[in-house]
């Protein structure tokens, strides 16, 4: 190209034009105006955007970036204890961990590259990978091994995800080992351990209804959730920044509320108590077949403490989801089968076989769940039955309208105006002419429909009313329930049979809660179970007072009830004289309730002791004692239904164990003593005329085996303690006592055939139960140890007694 | 090199050792000092979280303070030697960059993210050497030394018979023949960098040569008419395909798409804003934490506003406005046109650079992806920087001084 210029030029004459005239000029003009455009004008949008973004939106988009800055966490605040009102922890919070594995972050975490730096074939890569996740899951087991393998093999090997639960709950001494092997391997990116709090119950299944549980929306159920606004505590909050990714940056624009730990619940409850009540109840079950389970009250009838409080079937709070119950059990099985073929019959999104039995088994677990959580005391209601007429007898000896001294007739049943067939009495030929204590003891069905009829309808429910019937009693459990009533609507058919405590409904609560007015100098007491609140300082925060709700029957009227009560116990034809306890002024009343399926008898029991001073009322019921045949009168364990035969004689041995705990002295009538234990005197080496005296001071008898003038051994040793009134053995001469002998069988036998046929085995016997104001129908029930057992001679051997008493379920047909 | 005294030194000589400019030389180094402090502490808590380059919170700066200590020692010896010579290395300094771009394209070639901008160099860690980098001054050297003799070039005539010649005729009339060189070198790097791809470097080659043929003194109508094409070709493209549609919705409105493109221009304006007037205090960038995308490069000027404020930024801006005030002023004042016209192309390029990354953080113009002179983390980009400020600086010494009354 030069060249062509070049020769072109040389052709050229003409004077030659530089390409840049007057460059010099425009090059400065140039430059300055390059210089005021770049150095100038350039910045004036640049600063007018700056000045746009930073002042004129600073509040706008500061706004936006603080939002997405901003960490808002919770800080939760620890859950209060639950304690009994003798400080018993019986529920707790403590900080548990759970291990969470993130199958996603193990595979990033396997290099793509050898120790060269050299990028990994697919393949080996890949067998890196599962290498790897193998070593996780061999290190996961060594390190818990109760995890499922199978469930954990899926877990690692679901590496979309990122979050899997590996073992939830892990308490902190297993904790550290998993701590260690995290730090070790440093497996933080894909494994690690969260704080978590989990609920602890030391007593397990104990007061399970009444305490409830705690779900991941916090108190469900009994205590934890009517208390758990003040359980719970507040919970605090860190504001603070964090970065992109979600981490918290500790700096000067951090805010911290502290959380508020939960406040301490105190419960009247005894755990002592409620575990008497609840032993009772598993016994109750075990003796009378019951199938439908128990609730069972115990109270202070003078403030409305609530000392126990159970229900069966029960569960462990520490694992609420797990049914043990065998029958709630078998339950879900029929359950599951009736809803299958419901649902079979009404399947309008034509599920497949398989899908309608998980669904059917499912509800039916749901439904059986439910009933465990179930804290029958308060949230059902039954029929009271004959528990009802202690009630009754107050509103007419208050009234004035019955007194000790009137005398009823029963034929066996009654007519009733308005109501075509015959409402009979539990004794179908009658108990005859009896007193009003008497009728009470009987649980005479026509003496209380006459006292029925003597307060009228009116006045029987104004009492009805006034004892707290007709509203809740304000306990403050979840959920109670209110019974059915006629209301104003009642009918003089509807007054018959409430006299005896059927065809209306209340709650346990309610119907221990009215009992106790009659006996407690006739005070309606506002039930509770809460006795204080504590914060972790131990400062009160709130303190149940006893409530009184309103006198219902004057004092005079509640001592007289009392007294009569008393005898229902106390007197050998008392119902509930299985209840008797030595020692103890027990009194009560029994019940047993139609619920108008005939097969289903609801058995019941209200005892209160001391009679003189009642510092303890309890409840005890069984809902369905499995009947021989449908409508029997018998159980399939050979027990008679009824509230006498049942409840109260459960009831006995729990109320002396309750009272003996309580620290109420026990006080021997004349008879009682007599049979109280004492210790042998030592006698060996006297004549048999010296140890006769000897024994006689001690309230013993003797007899002599062998011949000679000296006692050269006795039965019992020296020392041991015997019940009064026992046969000592003295052996005279060379005749020495057997070692061994075998335990007769005395079930069956009346008080004094059992006593003398232990005794002419070599054992001698210790009576409880109805033993001291026994009747021809008294029998023993039980006996310590087995007959036919072998055991040491001398052995003294307990047998309880028992008193078979016609109070049985009227049908009202 | 030993001192020779100043006797045995011929005028050229003597005139290379004149003073060097203070005022300019001062204010790169405040530039480069406020950088390295603001790369620290734009950059620590990326490098913290990044365990990539071993989770040092001084990864960062540490590199790109031994870069800076580098440049400036290159900027030194630059400024030394006499620009002059210059002239004649501008041939071998074009061919030599075409020669390294052409090597992107060879298994030299480095690619990250899909683009291939860079060369695996020897003596620096990491393929961190961008070719266009040197493409960018060996342009504006070459334009600056074929241009400053344009007052000696003389227009070619070529033959009236025939109509070819009076065509040729015409177009050196119009100026044409005498771009033809310029467009053809232009033309072969633009290609070579437009197909790495790099837009952002195509802007700054385009914007420097421009700027150096503007100067010159090449006729308006020129820049008018092409520039005039290139906004319409600009126009269609935008128009008409997807990706670059994409991008000017992005600009118009980040805030319709938080996730796919906007994210970090809407971080971007957010750390500006959460700035303020007078900033959270150096060090107290929020948006640091990885909300902002690439904070130690080419977003760290909102790092600088969130930390020092709307006054820390201005005054950032002050000074580069400065530099390049000072710049244009040394142009102007140059021995000869090769000087000014060379510092023009420099300067132009840095105004260029600061005008068009800070606009792109404050969302005045679409994203192009160019990082903040003495600012952004990156050590060959640096050093080459510098060494253009000394290119400048050797042409300051050769200033004549102010008379003496």
């Amino acid at each position: 190209m030069t060249d062509r210029y070049d020769r072109q030029e040389r052709r050229s004459a003409a004077p030659t034009q530089t390409r840049g005239t007057h460059s010099k000029r425009s090059i400065f003009r140039r430059t300055v105006l390059m210089m005021v455009v770049c150095g100038v004008l350039m910045f004036i949008p640049l600063g007018w955007k700056l000045w746009d973004i930073a002042i004129v939106h600073h509040d706008e988009y500061q706004l936006k970036a603080s939002n997405q800055q901003t960490l808002d966490m919770a800080v939760s605040a620890s859950r209060g204890n639950i304690y009994d009102r003798n400080g018993n922890v019986m529920a707790m919070s403590a900080t548990v961990y759970n291990l969470i594995l993130s199958p996603n972050d193990l595979v990033k975490s396997v290099p793509t590259e050898d120790e060269e730096g050299n990028e990994l074939s697919d393949s080996l890569y890949e067998a890196a990978i599962s290498a790897k996740q193998e070593q996780v899951k061999r290190d996961l087991m060594a390190l818990i091994p109760t995890l499922d393998e199978e469930k954990l093999d899926t877990q690692v090997h679901a590496t979309k995800y990122s979050y899997r639960e590996v073992k939830t709950n892990i308490e902190e001494e297993d904790a550290e080992a998993i701590r260690e092997y995290i730090s070790e391997n440093k497996t933080s990116a894909y494994l690690y351990l969260i704080p978590s709090t989990k609920r602890y119950y030391p007593y397990s299944s104990l007061a399970s209804q009444a305490l409830g549980f705690v779900n991941a929306e916090g108190g469900a159920y009994g205590i934890e959730a009517w208390y758990d606004d003040l359980l719970e505590g507040t919970a605090g909050r860190v504001v603070t920044t964090k970065t992109g990714n979600g981490v918290e940056m500790f700096n000067t624009y951090s805010e911290y509320i502290d959380a508020q730990d939960g406040y301490d619940v105190t419960l009247t409850i005894d755990a002592t108590i409620q575990s008497y009540l609840e032993k009772a109840i598993e016994e109750g079950i075990q003796d009378y077949a019951v199938q439908n389970g128990a609730f069972g009250i115990a109270m202070n009838p003078k403030t409305g403490e609530i000392l126990a409080i159970a229900s069966s079937p029960d569960f462990d709070p520490n694992n609420y989801s797990l049914i043990s119950d065998e029958i709630l059990n078998a339950s879900i099985d029929t359950n599951a089968e009736t809803i299958y073929q419901q649902l079979k019959a009404n399947n309008t999104e034509n599920l497949t076989d398989e899908e309608l039995r998980s669904q059917a088994r499912g509800q039916a677990y749901n439904q059986a769940v439910m009933a465990q959580w179930r804290s029958k005391a308060v949230n059902d209601t039954y029929e009271p039955g004959s528990t009802f007429k202690a009630i009754v007898l107050s509103m007419a000896l208050e009234e004035g309208l019955v007194d000790e001294s009137d005398t009823f007739t029963c034929t066996g049943g009654v007519k009733v105006e308005g109501y075509p067939n015959i409402i009979r009495c539990s004794k179908r030929d009658g108990h005859g002419t009896q007193t009003l204590a008497e009728a009470v003891q009987h649980s005479c069905n026509p003496a209380f429909i006459a006292i029925g009829q003597r307060l009228g309808v009116e006045r029987f429910y104004e009492y009805f009313q006034a004892f707290g019937y007709t509203e809740m009693t304000g306990v403050d459990l979840p959920s109670e329930a209110e019974g059915i009533n006629w209301g104003s609507s009642m009918t003089n058919v509807d007054l018959a049979v409430a006299s005896f405590g059927q065809r209306f409904t209340t709650t346990p609560i309610q119907q221990i809660t009215a009992f106790s007015a009659v006996i407690n100098g006739g005070k309606l007491m506002q039930p509770y179970i809460v006795k204080s609140v504590t914060d972790q300082n131990g400062n009160v925060i709130q303190n149940t007072e006893p409530t009184l709700v309103r006198q219902v029957v004057s004092e005079q009227t509640s001592r007289r009830a009392t007294a009569i009560l008393e005898s229902v116990v106390s007197e050998p034809k008392g119902s509930g004289h299985n209840a008797y306890q030595a020692g103890y002024r027990i009194g009560g009343k029994t019940g047993s309730s139609e619920t108008g399926d005939r097969s289903r008898i609801i058995v019941s029991f209200i005892g209160f002791a001391p009679a003189d001073d009642p510092e303890l009322v309890v409840l005890l019921a069984f809902d369905k004692p499995e009947q021989t045949y449908e409508g029997s009168n018998w159980s399939t364990t050979g027990v008679y239904i009824s509230g006498g035969n049942m409840s109260a004689k459960t009831a006995g041995p729990m109320l002396a164990n309750m009272l003996d705990y309580l620290g109420i002295e026990k006080e021997y009538t004349a008879e009682e003593s007599a049979a109280v234990d004492v210790s042998a005197p030592k006698v060996t080496g006297m004549t048999v005329d010296q140890a006769e005296d000897a024994l006689k001071e001690k309230n013993l008898s003797y007899r002599t085996m062998g011949s000679g003038d000296t006692v050269t051994s006795q039965i019992p040793t020296a020392g041991a303690s015997v019940p009064g009134g026992s046969t000592v053995i003295l052996y005279l001469g060379d005749t020495k006592p057997a070692e061994t002998g075998t335990v007769p069988d005395v079930t069956g036998l009346s008080y004094e055939a059992a006593k003398t046929r232990l005794e002419n085995a070599g054992f001698f016997m210790r009576a409880a139960g109805v033993s001291t104001y026994y009747t021809n129908t008294t029998t023993a029930d039980s006996q310590s140890i087995p007959g036919g057992e072998t055991a040491a001679i001398g052995t003294v051997v307990d047998v309880q007694f028992f008193n078979m008493v016609e109070d049985g379920a009227v049908a009202v047909d | 090199m030993a001192r020779k005294p100043k006797r045995d030194l011929t005028l050229e000589e003597q005139l290379a050792r004149g003073p060097i400019d203070l005022p300019f030389l001062m204010l790169v180094l405040l530039l480069v000092g406020i950088g390295l402090v603001m790369l620290f502490s734009a950059s620590y808590a990326t490098a913290y979280y990044d365990s990539s380059v071993g989770n040092d919170p001084l990864y960062y700066f540490k590199r790109q303070a031994l870069f800076a200590a580098g440049g400036l020692g290159i900027m030194y010896v630059v400024s030394k030697i006499n620009y002059q010579t210059l002239r004649a290395l501008s041939f071998p300094l074009l061919g030599g960059s075409i020669f390294l771009l052409l090597l992107i394209y060879t298994p030299f070639g480095v690619t990250i993210n899909g683009v291939t901008r860079w060369l695996n160099v020897f003596l620096v860690a990491g393929p961190t050497f961008q070719p266009s980098e040197i493409a960018k001054v060996a342009v504006i050297i070459f334009f600056a030394a074929r241009l400053s003799k344009r007052d000696t070039e003389k227009k070619k005539k070529f033959t009236r018979r025939t109509s070819w010649g009076r065509f040729l005729n015409f177009l050196e009339k119009i100026g044409f023949l005498e771009l033809v060189p310029y467009g053809v070198v232009l033309l072969i790097v633009l290609v070579l960098v437009v197909f790495e791809p790099h837009m952002s470097g195509t802007i700054l080659i385009m914007v420097g040569a421009a700027s150096v043929l503007f100067v010159s003194g090449i006729n308006l109508g020129w820049f008018i008419g092409l520039g005039s094409i290139a906004v319409l070709g600009l126009a269609v493209i935008i128009r008409f395909t997807d990706y670059m549609t994409r991008k000017m919705n992005l600009w118009l409105d980040p805030w319709s798409y938080p996730q796919e493109g906007g994210y970090q221009i809407i971080q971007s304006l957010l750390s500006i804003a959460s700035g303020g007037l007078l900033g959270k205090g150096l060090g107290n960038s929020i948006q640091k934490f990885n909300y902002l995308p690439e904070p130690e490069n080419d977003m760290i000027f909102s790092i600088v506003v969130e930390e020092l404020g709307l006054l820390g930024g201005g005054l950032v801006l002050l000074l580069f406005a400065m530099l390049i005030l000072r710049g244009y002023w040394l142009a102007l004042h140059a021995r000869d046109k090769f000087g000014t016209l060379m510092v023009v192309g420099i300067t132009t390029l840095l105004a260029a650079q600061v005008f068009l990354n800070i606009g792109v953080v404050t969302n005045l113009i679409p994203n192009t992806g160019i990082s903040l002179p003495f600012f952004s983390y990156g050590g060959t980009a640096l050093m080459i920087q510098l060494a253009q400020m000394g290119v400048i600086l050797s042409v300051s010494r050769q200033i004549p001084a102010p008379k003496k009354d």
